[in-house]
């Protein structure tokens, strides 16, 4: 009996314990969240808002800002995270190279832009892509182009521009992940392979890559869900505009446009936020579907 | 004919050199043992045999060619790491096979030189798995299997055993030596475990501070250690050493006196004896102690502590002077709770040092 009751009381003092970090979490996290999905299935402008059911989500298929930002996110992931994954990776074996001088600097040096602020970088990147800003006119000093690109007129370059800002911004976080899991590796691993007369390319390929898959695909899962809620960059490069026509426009700057600059339409960008969700979570269950021991569901 | 050369080899770090000038020969199919304490350069030394070590001077040839800027991969060597350095992602098949995917080796003929490696080493049951299913000793008979493969012409093998526990230690020594007898190849073995050494070994190369202090045959370092440091390091337990003064040189002979027993005098043969007055360190091996009276001098000790094995006992005892000695005696589990003890040494198993630490015979 005086176990039972000693261990309710353990119970309640738990409970007590964790009790005001659980109300915070339920009052900003699970609450807003659940809130979300209610609100995804309101139509209407501003507080006027209605039940519409499925209504928001044949708007999606409807609205084509929403396709464009959706394809415009998509290009950024196709495109952005395979550079990031690969270049941070060729780094941290470059940097794990023991033999390589001023390994220290290097590292500071590709890990810095990831602790600067993204407002800070972003607003300096907006200069230096300027027409008559620093990329152009060292691009035309070198004559590989004739005339000034129009890095935020241009469609095509303006996503270059944006591509290129977060590369810089994040292959250095990657890349201390890479550089943490191969100092891990015992270096006669590689000394035997060496030994045995395994090619660099293929031990690279066979021995780096398959030991460092776990790190690959939490990488890839976490710059995926970044790459998804892209919005800091693309806002500050085209003041809040997505532009030129859309073309930069991303789902987050969607959301960020339909809740606070035009007429507040709060179910619908709930709606979207909901579709990142979703894709996010179809993203991350491929990946780890690619990345699964084979050996061990065989 | 020698197989393997070593001409004045040495390795510097920047301004600290860790290996000092090494010369030797060894022969086709020898096992040789490197032995020594942590940090006396037996590591880096297979290291630059294996050419994961630049070599900073010297030569080192192999079968008749130089090979100190050779690639490691074509040197005929394979290697066996302490870590067992298998690829964790690998079956232990893949793991034998991987190399010889790279050196052209056609599949089907990868896969007979994996399964005649297997059969060697016992391993077929064990080929679908990866290493972190294999005990210790299964992922290190996975390491020499990997070795096998590429059919080398020397083997090296770094501290294999010193991850293993002490039963599977025994059991992997005996394994390595059926092994050098089945495959009759050159092996190269560096431990710091002096009964490795011993029982592996055709030639066991001791070294110290990145120089050889003795090659030989394990007995005839054991009964004919050529300096104090071999003297010391070969034997377990360890060889005893009296503090001793020449008193008297005869033609041939020498006596000292102990001067921590007692000033006990014992007379040796000496074909060259030192001056009288100088120090000198007398050793004594554990075993070679005998009964009182049995020898030719007789030692009168305290004893600290005693060990009964059941077959041979060792007795730890002292003279009050500082000066431990090690007695094993067979007989002595009879003399269970005795506190002194009067034992006698010969002068034919008593080795004498000079103040550097070199024979003196």
């Amino acid at each position: 009996m005086a176990q039972a009751r000693l261990d309710r009381r353990d119970q309640i003092t738990g409970w007590a314990f964790i009790a005001p970090a659980l109300i915070l979490l339920g009052l900003f996290m699970i609450y807003p969240i659940v809130w979300s999905l209610w609100m995804s299935f309101q139509v209407g402008k501003g507080m006027n808002l209605s039940f519409g059911g499925f209504a928001n989500i044949m708007r999606l298929t409807k609205d084509p800002v929403f396709l464009r930002a959706l394809g415009n996110t998509f290009t950024f992931f196709i495109v952005q995270v395979p550079i990031m994954i690969v270049l941070a990776l060729l780094f941290a074996v470059a940097l794990n190279d023991s033999t390589l001088r001023f390994r220290g600097l290097f590292r500071t040096a590709i890990f810095l832009p990831c602790v600067t602020s993204l407002i800070a970088y972003s607003t300096v990147f907006k200069s230096m892509f300027a027409t008559d800003g620093i990329i152009n006119e060292a691009l035309m000093a070198v004559h590989l182009i004739g005339a000034p690109i129009g890095w935020f007129s241009d469609p095509f370059w303006a996503k270059v521009a944006i591509i290129l800002a977060i590369t810089w911004r994040w292959t250095g976080y990657n890349m201390i992940f890479y550089l943490a899991a191969l100092q891990n590796i015992d270096r006669s691993i590689y000394e035997a392979a060496r030994i045995d007369g395994v090619p660099a390319w293929a031990r690279f390929r066979y021995l780096t890559i398959p030991m460092l898959k776990p790190v690959i695909l939490f990488t890839t899962v976490i710059s995926t869900i970044g790459t998804l809620q892209l919005f800091d960059e693309v806002y500050n490069f085209t003041a809040g505009n997505g532009g030129p026509s859309d073309s930069t426009i991303t789902l987050s700057l969607y959301i960020y446009n339909l809740t606070f600059k035009f007429m507040p339409s709060f179910g619908y960008s709930a709606t979207v936020s909901w579709v990142i969700v979703v894709v996010v979570g179809i993203l991350s269950f491929l990946q780890f579907l690619v990345a699964r021991d084979r050996r061990r569901s065989a | 004919m020698s197989h393997l050369t070593l001409k004045a080899v040495r390795k510097s770090y920047g301004s600290v050199e860790v290996i000092k000038g090494i010369d030797l020969a060894i022969k086709a199919k020898e096992f040789v043992v490197f032995v020594g304490p942590s940090g006396c350069g037996k590591s880096t030394l297979l290291r630059m045999i294996a050419g994961l070590e630049h070599i900073s001077g010297g030569d080192l040839e192999i079968g008749g060619k130089r090979m100190n800027d050779v690639d490691p991969s074509k040197r005929g060597i394979a290697m066996v790491f302490q870590s067992y350095a298998l690829y964790p992602h690998m079956t232990v098949r893949e793991n034998m096979g991987f190399a010889l995917r790279f050196a052209g080796v056609a599949k089907e003929q990868i896969a007979k030189q994996v399964a005649e490696a297997a059969r060697i080493l016992a391993l077929e049951p064990l080929l679908d798995r990866v290493p972190k299913e294999l005990s210790g000793g299964q992922r290190q008979r996975v390491a020499i299997g990997r070795a096998i493969v590429r059919n080398p012409q020397v083997f090296l093998f770094d501290e294999p055993l010193s991850n293993l526990d002490a039963e599977l230690r025994v059991h992997m020594r005996i394994e390595i030596a059926r092994l050098h007898k089945e495959l009759q190849t050159t092996m190269i073995y560096v431990t710091h475990d002096q009964v490795e050494a011993m029982t592996l070994a055709d030639t066991i190369v001791v070294l110290r501070d990145g120089l050889v202090e003795q090659v030989g045959k394990p007995l005839e370092l054991y009964d004919n250690p050529s300096n104090q440091f071999v003297a010391g390091f070969i034997g377990s337990p360890r060889m005893n050493f009296m503090a001793a003064k020449v008193v008297e040189a005869g033609s041939g002979t020498v006596t000292v006196a102990l001067t921590k027993q007692g000033n006990v005098r014992i007379t040796l043969p000496l074909t060259a004896a030192p001056a009288i007055g100088s120090d000198v360190t007398l050793g004594v091996r554990p075993e070679h102690f005998g009964l009182a009276a049995a020898g030719d001098a007789d030692l009168a000790v305290n004893v600290d502590v005693a060990e009964h094995l059941g077959a041979t006992s060792y007795l730890y005892a002292n003279t009050g002077t500082g000066e431990q000695l090690i007695i094993e005696r067979e007989e002595l589990r009879n003399e269970l709770g005795k506190e002194s003890l009067t034992v006698s040494i010969r002068a034919a198993n008593s080795y004498l040092f000079d103040n550097s630490g070199q024979r003196l015979r």
